[in-house]
């Protein structure tokens, strides 16, 4: 099997626009939830907005391209393929929900008056394909694929790109997710309950649901024999990626987290590891009762009480289909950085849970990470990251 | 990847027999539906009959599923069968792939209707749930019980040649030993209204697949096919699916064109003027970005009964070689292409 390195990333959230401006928040915990401005909402639930986003030419409507293209450029730039070299394959695997179906509202009023709807939106739409649109606009020329699986779609997509690269579909993969605050999934997840009023609290025994958040986390992928013939080297490896569904319904967890168990201990198995091997798991970590319950438990279960483990979703908010792609990438950096942020928003151990995420920030020990997603549709991913001892 | 089953809900019925027998008699005239929204319009339309969606065996425990869905599960549910496939209780050893060009936007299209009717804070959270798009996947899953790796994909015309990619991955990586994959496309009344305002419709209501003209007309069509990729070769196979690195025209014994008047420009498919022979389905089944998944049931039919059926076309203007009525076949090798948009092309061939 080919080894598939990491080799650039990307990432805008709430936490910040790149890098840099992103590992300090994780480091300093800073939260900064408010209210929705990016459309106008009688609802009061607080969220993770990108402040300040800007593009030299900006897709008017096309806010989750903008976030896409933000962390793409970041993560090729960091990977030293900015340009595209010529005579690669590069292909292009990003997950979403937002940019995946028509949500504007004045559209559909329009349509639903009887009046001449303006099909600007369905346009917008048909150009907005995220994998699609970042494929012409690099130009690149490998396959090209948008992942539509709600809240694991950023991480099986890079689950994806990676079968690719050993699958020898490509030699590079641009791999990640982006998603938008958007009126709808702010509607639904209200009426369904789970949107907290306050800054969320994952595995917190207080807390009361989850925030919406918004962004992009990008990974690049290739071969170690790509990466070596352009004259670099990688920290980063990415080992393997298991994915496995519930089967059970559709929003609501398997109360005994089977596809989570199945996906983590199949990642395990393919990594050629043990759980004890793992230094810490980037916890999906909602913040909402169900979820965070059945997620410790599987994760108790298959790495032992003991296990470290954090959720992000603190500081950026749930992005939806960027969550798997900002997490892997959140999870790359702490191995790099060899520490792991302090899970933020936790204050209080729940008894129902019975284990809890750190409280602080924890120097990283093993060479190993694991990155898990669970998604509406009882979809489970999980992602193995390693850092190796090679300098860039 | 070897293909041990095949499920298909469409127009003109459910299951081969019906796919088969659709396409022994060729064209026949689609469903004129009154575009909701624009009064006196109407426009054909190639609709799956709201009575095949009735199965309580299959359907009874997905009784609120949407359409989208309820073909989705059918046609998966189907492949399965037709391969004798037993998924055994907490399998991770099938995967399912699901892919579609639009989705299920009916249901989307529903929960705006109830944020502009009730507010934002009072829509059904039902109806939340089951707009998501991998709904029919997850569905797919709970009737058959399977709990392995399951994706939903969209590229637009090129979505299913992605899947396929997919599933051949995951079956070389030996993460499955079977890979349902399929696709579903849905024709709500947005959609039609779309459709009617943004693409041409064929005024007559045939689609003239070998026109390869650069105003091409449609007629949209809904329906979903599935079939069972086996990494094994099993008794039995109907052939193989791949998906082509690049089109290869010259080396077919007969290249299927998914031409169906849903591009701007159909002109690049004249390139296939060189193939040894050319067939072309989409009047049988009507316009969808995924139907290079219906074309590769026919041409696996056309491989399993050794028979060309007829191109259900009144123009052949670039004097293809063409069979104009069913003729005794033996292709070794079928290569179905599809153009999306600007120079995308996929291609996926099929091999006995």
């Amino acid at each position: 099997m080919k080894d598939v390195v990491i080799s650039g990333l990307g990432v805008i959230s709430a936490a910040g626009i790149g890098v840099a401006t992103t590992r300090e928040s994780m480091r300093t915990g800073a939260r900064r939830p408010g209210p929705v401005s990016v459309f106008p909402s009688q609802l009061s639930y607080p969220v993770f907005e990108v402040a300040r986003l800007q593009q030299d030419d900006p897709a008017p409507g096309l806010r989750t391209l903008d976030l896409a293209r933000t962390a793409v450029l970041e993560a090729l730039q960091d990977a030293g393929l900015l340009p595209l070299p010529d005579g690669r394959r590069v292909g292009i695997c990003l997950g979403t929900t937002v940019a995946s179906q028509v949500n504007d509202l004045d559209f559909y009023r329009a349509y639903r008056a009887g009046a001449p709807a303006k099909l600007d939106s369905v346009e917008r739409y048909l150009h907005g394909n995220l994998a699609g649109a970042l494929q012409r606009s690099l130009r690149a020329s490998g396959p090209a694929v948008t992942v539509v699986n709600a809240c694991s779609s950023g991480a099986d997509a890079i689950g994806i790109a990676r079968s690719w690269i050993t699958a020898g579909y490509c030699d590079i993969a641009v791999a990640g997710g982006a998603d938008e605050i958007c009126s709808v999934p702010l509607s639904g997840f209200g009426v369904l309950g789970i949107l907290s009023s306050a800054p969320c609290r994952p595995f917190d025994r207080d807390r009361g649901g989850l925030n919406l958040g918004e962004g992009a986390g990008v990974l690049v992928l290739e071969t170690r024999e790509s990466l070596e013939s352009r004259g670099r080297s990688a920290d980063l490896v990415l080992p393997a990626y298991g994915s496995a569904i519930d089967a059970y319904h559709l929003t609501a967890p398997h109360p005994e987290g089977v596809g989570l168990e199945a996906a983590l201990r199949w990642a395990l198995r393919a990594a050629a590891i043990t759980p004890e091997d793992v230094d810490f798991v980037n916890a999906h970590g909602t913040g909402t009762m169900d979820n965070d319950l059945v997620e410790a438990a599987t994760l108790a279960r298959v790495f032992g009480k003991d296990v470290r483990f954090l959720s992000t979703k603190g500081i950026t908010g749930h992005t939806l289909g960027a969550a798997g792609g900002l997490e892997a990438a959140f999870t790359a950096l702490a191995l790099r950085d060899g520490e792991v942020p302090a899970s933020a928003g936790f204050a209080t151990c729940d008894p129902q849970i019975g284990i809890h995420p750190l409280a602080q920030r924890t120097r990283v020990e093993r060479d190993h990470a694991v990155s898990t997603s669970l998604a509406f549709g009882g979809g489970n991913a999980a992602l193995v990251l390693r850092r190796t001892r090679e300098r860039r | 990847m070897n293909v041990a089953g095949i499920g298909i809900v469409f127009s003109r019925g459910r299951g081969l027999d019906a796919l088969a027998a659709a396409l022994r008699e060729g064209w026949r005239a689609p469903t004129w539906r009154a575009v909701t929204s624009l009064p006196g319009a109407e426009m054909p339309v190639y609709a799956v009959d709201d009575a095949l969606l009735r199965d309580r065996a299959i359907l009874g425990q997905m009784r609120r599923a949407d359409r989208f869905t309820k073909m989705a599960v059918l046609a998966a549910a189907d492949a399965v069968v037709d391969a004798g496939l037993m998924v055994a209780p907490g399998s991770t050893d099938v995967g399912i792939v699901v892919a579609s060009g639009l989705g299920s936007h009916a249901t989307a299209f529903r929960f705006l209707d109830e944020m502009l009717e009730f507010g934002e804070a009072a829509p059904s959270p039902t109806l939340f749930s089951r707009s998501v798009q991998n709904a029919a996947a997850s569905h797919i899953a709970l009737h058959l019980g399977a709990h392995g790796p399951t994706t939903t994909l969209t590229q637009f015309h090129l979505s299913f040649q992605q899947a396929l990619l997919v599933a051949s991955a995951w079956l070389s990586e030996g993460r499955c030993s079977h890979v349902l994959v399929g696709a579903a496309e849905e024709c709500g009344a947005v959609m039609e209204y779309v459709c009617r305002e943004r693409i041409r419709l064929a005024p007559d209501g045939r689609i003239e697949p070998l026109r390869f003209g650069a105003a091409p007309e449609a007629v949209p069509g809904e329906g979903s096919v599935f079939f069972v990729l086996a990494r094994d070769r099993a008794s039995r196979c109907y052939g193989t699916l791949e998906v082509a690195p690049a089109p290869s025209l010259d080396d077919a014994d007969l290249v299927l064109v998914d031409s169906d008047g849903l591009t701007e420009d159909e002109t690049p498919y004249r390139a296939v003027a060189r193939a040894r022979a050319v067939a072309a389905y989409s009047p049988v089944y009507g316009s969808m970005m995924t139907g290079t998944a219906f074309h590769c049931a026919a041409a696996l039919l056309m491989l399993r009964d050794r028979l060309r059926f007829a191109v259900p076309v009144t123009e052949n203007p670039h004097r293809l070689t063409v069979s104009l009525v069913p003729e005794p076949s033996d292709p070794g090798r079928i290569e179905c292409i599809r153009h999306g948009c600007g120079e995308q092309v996929g291609s996926v061939r099929i091999s006995r």
